[in-house]
């Protein structure tokens, strides 16, 4: 049995929509469908037809897709809801959204959608948005997934997807690259993207002048601020020509983008954990011991998915990544996961996928009723986490006691591997040097004691002389 | 409170129309200058210049 639902951030473009196909009996096999209208079906058949987005598919820069056959019978159900077609992608395993991007992330995946707009426009054809959320990652690979988004292109059309491109890809990555402000806060909060006459505001004198701010956000944003001016209150919109542009203009105009961002750079910071490979604080003998205390627990059972929470530089992310399908490795520290990108996309079938995120405030729903962007901890259950060395972070930095944080982890439907740092622990000790609180809740026996409360403690393994302890959890079901 | 503008009858967006334009014919000259810049240089070097911009990926 089959279950189809419709994908509630899919419903933007009305000539096509999303539906995810999950079996019911619990195996982990999911389709993605796309019901399409008539005209988006005619598009998709003239589309496959060309070399150019061949290439793209073969690269891997586009997602693989296909007409799904007539008696398919959950693509009839698709059509029962009153689309022509439908189209079945190959399924991404992990959706991921550009709040939770670092800066090289979103720079490939921009300079990836101006290589395919660039393509499509050499061969006729264009797209009509540009939205990182037509993206996702595939492991440490940027792969564009909105298929319907490519439609032939009239003779003298503009680029439609300029602004939309500027708003949501090139202003984050200029305030990333030229004043240092942190993009992510900011993709968070704009869904649709920065528009200029915002992005403005960040630029203050001469910083007005570094490369691409005259040009894609100081004179757009003199352009929308004199419309909003001429045509506010009841004076009528002035309809303004989409015809006489060359293919000239546009292709010069997607190079000189390209050009742009890939002379952006955004420089790894030297942070506590961004180096976590050479100044992590054990000695080498409990090092190995941690390792195959991971290893083990990786290895142990045919897992999908591995998620390692507060993964530093990713050393336990690539531990796990031979026995799973996919590692997704969290930090809050951009420059160690940006760190741990810039290594993983120069392995070809790396199946890591780093993400920045601050465990104590993951990705919430949100977007039209909450539900177009999933929450993180909603997307897909792991298999495994991995929790190491955290949570003294999570209880003494963050505040949140170890029952919620223990709560907050069942609630995954996962094993666990968790070390807990006692409290003579060197870098506990260091973490509450200069704290008024200092968090007497916080000891061994009583987080075993409510460890117990959700998990079944299945092994344990001290390190560091007792410093430290490493724990294997099994969910206690019901 | 939010900082963008609230839902109203203007689209300042509608403005990038203005913004390609302007910006595209200023960018189409480079283009169109390189295009026939690599051509020359093909022509004059026998056609095996591997000298073309690389594409973007």
């Amino acid at each position: 049995m089959t279950e189809i639902v419709a994908n509630a951030g899919s419903f933007r473009d009305p000539v096509n929509r999303v539906y995810e196909v999950s079996s019911t009996d619990g195996n982990n096999r999911k389709r993605i469908l796309r019901g399409v209208n008539q005209d988006a079906l005619e598009s998709y058949q003239e589309l496959a037809t060309q070399s150019f987005y061949k290439r793209l598919v073969e690269q891997g820069h586009v997602i693989k897709t296909d007409i799904a056959p007539n008696d398919d019978p959950d693509a009839l159900s698709v059509i029962e809801e009153g689309w022509s077609g439908v189209l079945e992608h190959e399924a991404v395993s992990f959706v991921s959204y550009p709040y939770e991007w670092t800066f090289s992330m979103l720079r490939d995946a921009a300079l990836l959608q101006l290589h395919i707009i660039e393509q499509s426009i050499e061969n006729g054809w264009t797209l009509k948005d540009a939205t990182p959320y037509n993206f996702q990652f595939v492991g440490p690979r940027a792969v564009f997934i909105d298929i319907p988004s490519f439609e032939t292109r009239v003779e003298g059309e503009p680029w439609g997807g300029y602004r939309q491109f500027s708003s949501m890809f090139l202003i984050p990555l200029l305030l990333k690259s030229h004043l240092g402000i942190d993009q992510l806060p900011i993709l968070r909060s704009y869904i649709d993207g920065v528009p200029p006459t915002e992005a403005i505001k960040y630029f203050k004198g001469l910083s007005r002048l570094k490369k691409g701010v005259i040009s894609h956000i100081t004179f757009p944003a003199m352009v929308e601020n004199s419309i909003a001016a001429r045509e506010r209150d009841r004076a009528p919109a002035q309809k303004r020509t989409t015809k006489g542009q060359s293919n000239a203009m546009v292709l010069g105009l997607v190079q000189s983008l390209s050009r742009l961002i890939k002379g952006l750079k955004s420089d790894i910071r030297h942070t506590d954990w961004s180096r976590y490979d050479k100044t992590h604080s054990y000695e080498s003998e409990d090092f190995v011991v941690k390792k195959a205390f991971v290893q083990k627990y990786a290895a142990q059972s045919a897992r999908d998915h591995i998620w390692d929470i507060g993964c530093n530089t990713g050393t336990f992310s690539n531990i796990c990544s031979p026995h799973c399908n996919l590692v997704v490795s969290l930090d809050g520290d951009h420059d160690a996961v940006e760190k741990l990108y810039l290594k993983e996309k120069e392995e070809k079938s790396s199946n890591i996928l780093p993400l920045v995120m601050n465990l104590s405030n993951i990705s919430p729903g949100q977007g039209w009723a909450g539900s177009e962007r999933q929450a993180f901890d909603k997307r897909k259950d792991p298999d495994l986490v991995l929790c190491l060395a955290l949570i003294h972070h999570i209880r003494m930095s963050a505040n949140v006691p170890n029952i919620l944080f223990l709560k907050w982890l069942r609630s995954l439907n996962s094993d666990v591997v968790l070390e807990f740092v006692n409290r003579e622990d060197e870098m506990v000790v260091k973490l509450l040097t200069n704290k008024k609180e200092q968090y007497a809740d916080y000891d061994i026996e009583q987080f075993i004691r409510e460890a117990e409360l959700f998990f079944t403690i299945e092994n344990r393994e001290p390190l560091k002389d007792g410093k430290r302890e490493l724990f294997f959890l099994k969910p206690i079901e019901g | 409170m939010s900082t963008t503008e609230a839902y109203a009858y203007v689209d300042p967006g509608s403005g990038s129309v203005i913004v390609t334009t302007v910006l595209g014919l200023i960018a189409a000259i480079g283009y169109t200058f390189r295009k026939y810049f690599y051509k020359l240089k093909r022509m004059i070097s026998g056609g095996g210049s591997n000298d073309e911009p690389k594409k973007d990926t």
